[in-house]
């Protein structure tokens, strides 16, 4: 790019220059193979993990045992018997986790898109308080929450005689105060970008309010909304420490149940089933990814 | 036109304010009342666990090591993914969408998943273990679950995708014109990293110390299963208080604990950024 523009300069001048320009295309090889190596180092060792996971998913015993220890990897011998040994357990928890986390993703988006909107347009007195209000679930451990939402349950089953605790209901509404601030964040940060002479003009035009909301402000958000919603999913999707408080002990979601399987009676099968969430994990971000786009994803994310 | 947007707010904080104030108001209420084992409590209001909490040696013990514990995976995390956010930040090239992709990945499977792998990875005669004993560097093999090592290798991998999400988002504000007029001008890459990179994402990194420090602070499902019984950490031993030894008022203590302690260096960092801000060293 600089040599077009040094080149009808005079005899002096592109030495110097060029000498320092060869200087920096010397060091950028040096520079260049440090990062790479650096990247590659960071990634083997932040997907390593994922990888054992899959690859000991497909390996034969080397022995005749269920503990951890006789896991064979890497995998000498391929099998699908512990795929053919999933429990049926693990499939039920991973029904229930998939249509709670939906569940949570479409509640939160119904509760959180109204609250975007009166939080960033909205003009009165205390608004600071409300949305510190809204947003405080985020600010509070995950452990917290389970304990504090798990006494609540305790306390309208002695007033009222309804039993949250245990109950679909009661988890669902756990998740909902966990993932709606997410939803309120993502669905904000576009809002605070939107131009309000968008939704000027369709009103000038004639559209009512409520179409000139169908038909311009809600496309617009869209993005924020998605993003939103699939942080909501994931948060209820990946959560134990709330699940684990307020799940009864026989209907457990999908990672209470693999937080069990492990600090109890471990079986490879639960290397199956793990395996078969990881790719259901990356379907989603292949779909993200062509809906939004990953970037989009994590710049409404970031608060 | 002028809609009274404000009125959109009525339901969804007449549910969260309900959900907030009821939950958080039950703990605490029972944090209160002393245990009398088996789930109940005594009648009368006091502070006795509390003053349990502030003068035992063991639960000091516990916040002390959460707090140590934190402090070691959030230097890591940052440390470590400070230059990915940064390079990730600059990288024009369809690798960008990839390497950003797998960090996304790590965090939309439950660290439950990625715990089972690394038990795998650091087991006694595996393959990390077998190179570490073979290369000299440890006597004997790691053990990943029941040490401190463990948890912090297990705390690294649940929060090292957030870390660089974050930092990822701060490294984009600040402008490649600047980069580029200071290698015009003939700085190295090294310079203008310690020179301009550096000052310029401070708050973001102090900030993302913090905000990395408190959600281990918080963390339970790593330090749980790599703790093994072993090493407790104040999660985990709340979780245990409140459903291995069902002690409602002692967990409540214990957990307003954390919530406050969390709360304080929420409202630390958010002072700094605005400090910060102040001495206009944030771009944008």
């Amino acid at each position: 790019m600089t040599a077009g523009h040094l080149a009808p300069q005079p005899a002096p001048g592109p030495r110097r220059q060029e000498s320092r320009l060869s200087q920096l295309a010397g060091r950028v090889p040096l520079y260049k193979a440090i990062t790479v190596a650096y990247f590659a180092t960071v990634f083997v060792l932040l997907l390593a993990p994922l990888a054992v996971v899959i690859g000991s998913s497909f390996s034969a015993p080397a022995s005749e045992g269920v503990s951890m220890s006789y896991v064979q990897f890497p995998p000498e011998r391929l099998t699908l018997k512990w795929y053919r040994e999933i429990p049926a357990a693990h499939y039920h928890a991973l029904a229930l986790s998939f249509g709670l986390a939906l569940c949570v993703a479409l509640a939160s988006c119904v509760v959180g898109v109204p609250a975007a909107l009166g939080l960033v347009r909205g003009r009165f007195p205390g608004k600071a308080l409300v949305g510190a209000i809204l947003r405080a679930p985020l600010q509070i451990p995950h452990v917290v929450i389970g304990i504090a939402f798990l006494q609540l349950y305790h306390a309208l089953g002695e007033l009222s005689g309804s039993h949250l605790q245990g109950t679909l209901f009661g988890l669902f509404l756990g998740h909902l105060f966990l993932a709606t601030p997410f939803v309120i964040g993502s669905v904000g940060a576009v809002l605070q970008r939107f131009n309000p002479r968008l939704e000027e003009a369709a009103f000038m035009l004639g559209a009512s309010r409520w179409r000139t909301l169908r038909r311009v402000t809600l496309p617009v958000l869209m993005p924020g909304i998605f993003s939103g919603g699939l942080y909501a999913f994931i948060v209820s999707f990946t959560d134990v420490p709330v699940a684990l408080f307020l799940a009864a002990s026989g209907r457990a979601t999908f990672p209470v149940e693999l937080f069990y399987s492990m600090e109890q009676d471990f079986n490879p099968s639960a290397l199956a089933s793990a395996t078969l969430v990881t790719f259901f994990a990356l379907i989603l971000l292949v779909v993200t990814q062509r809906i939004i786009g990953v970037d989009q994803l994590l710049r409404s994310g970031s608060k | 036109m002028n809609p009274r947007w404000g009125y959109w707010l009525i339901g969804p904080f007449l549910l969260g304010f309900t959900l907030l104030a009821g939950s958080q108001f039950m703990f605490l209420k029972a944090s209160f009342f002393a245990d009398l084992g088996f789930g109940k409590t005594s009648a009368t209001l006091d502070f006795s666990n509390y003053v349990r909490v502030a003068t035992e040696p063991y639960f000091l013990r516990t916040l002390w090591l959460t707090t140590y514990i934190s402090a070691i995976v959030a230097a890591v995390c940052i440390v470590v993914g400070f230059p990915i956010a940064h390079v990730l930040a600059r990288l024009r090239s369809r690798w960008t969408t990839v390497l950003l992709s797998a960090i996304v990945l790590t965090s939309f499977v439950t660290i439950v998943i990625q715990i089972f792998g690394l038990i795998i990875i650091f087991r006694g005669d595996g393959p990390v273990n077998r190179m570490l004993l073979a290369a000299g560097i440890v006597e004997q093999p790691f053990p990943l679950i029941g040490s401190v090592g463990g948890v912090v290798v297990g705390l690294v991998y649940s929060a090292f995708g957030f870390a660089v999400m974050l930092m990822y988002s701060v490294a984009r504000t600040i402008p490649v014109s600047l980069d580029e007029a200071a290698a015009i001008h003939g700085a190295t890459r090294l310079r203008i990293f310690a020179r301009i990179i550096l000052p310029l994402s401070l708050p973001g990194l102090i900030v993302g110390f913090l905000t990395v420090f408190n959600l281990c602070m918080g963390a339970f499902t790593s330090a749980a299963l790599l703790g093994g019984g072993r090493i407790l950490t104040l999660p985990v031993l709340i979780q245990r208080t409140m459903l291995l030894d069902v002690k409602y008022g002692m967990a409540g203590a214990l957990a307003a604990v954390l919530l406050v302690s969390v709360i304080a260096l929420n409202l630390a960092s958010v002072v700094i950024l605005k400090r910060f801000r102040a001495a206009r060293m944030v771009v944008s």
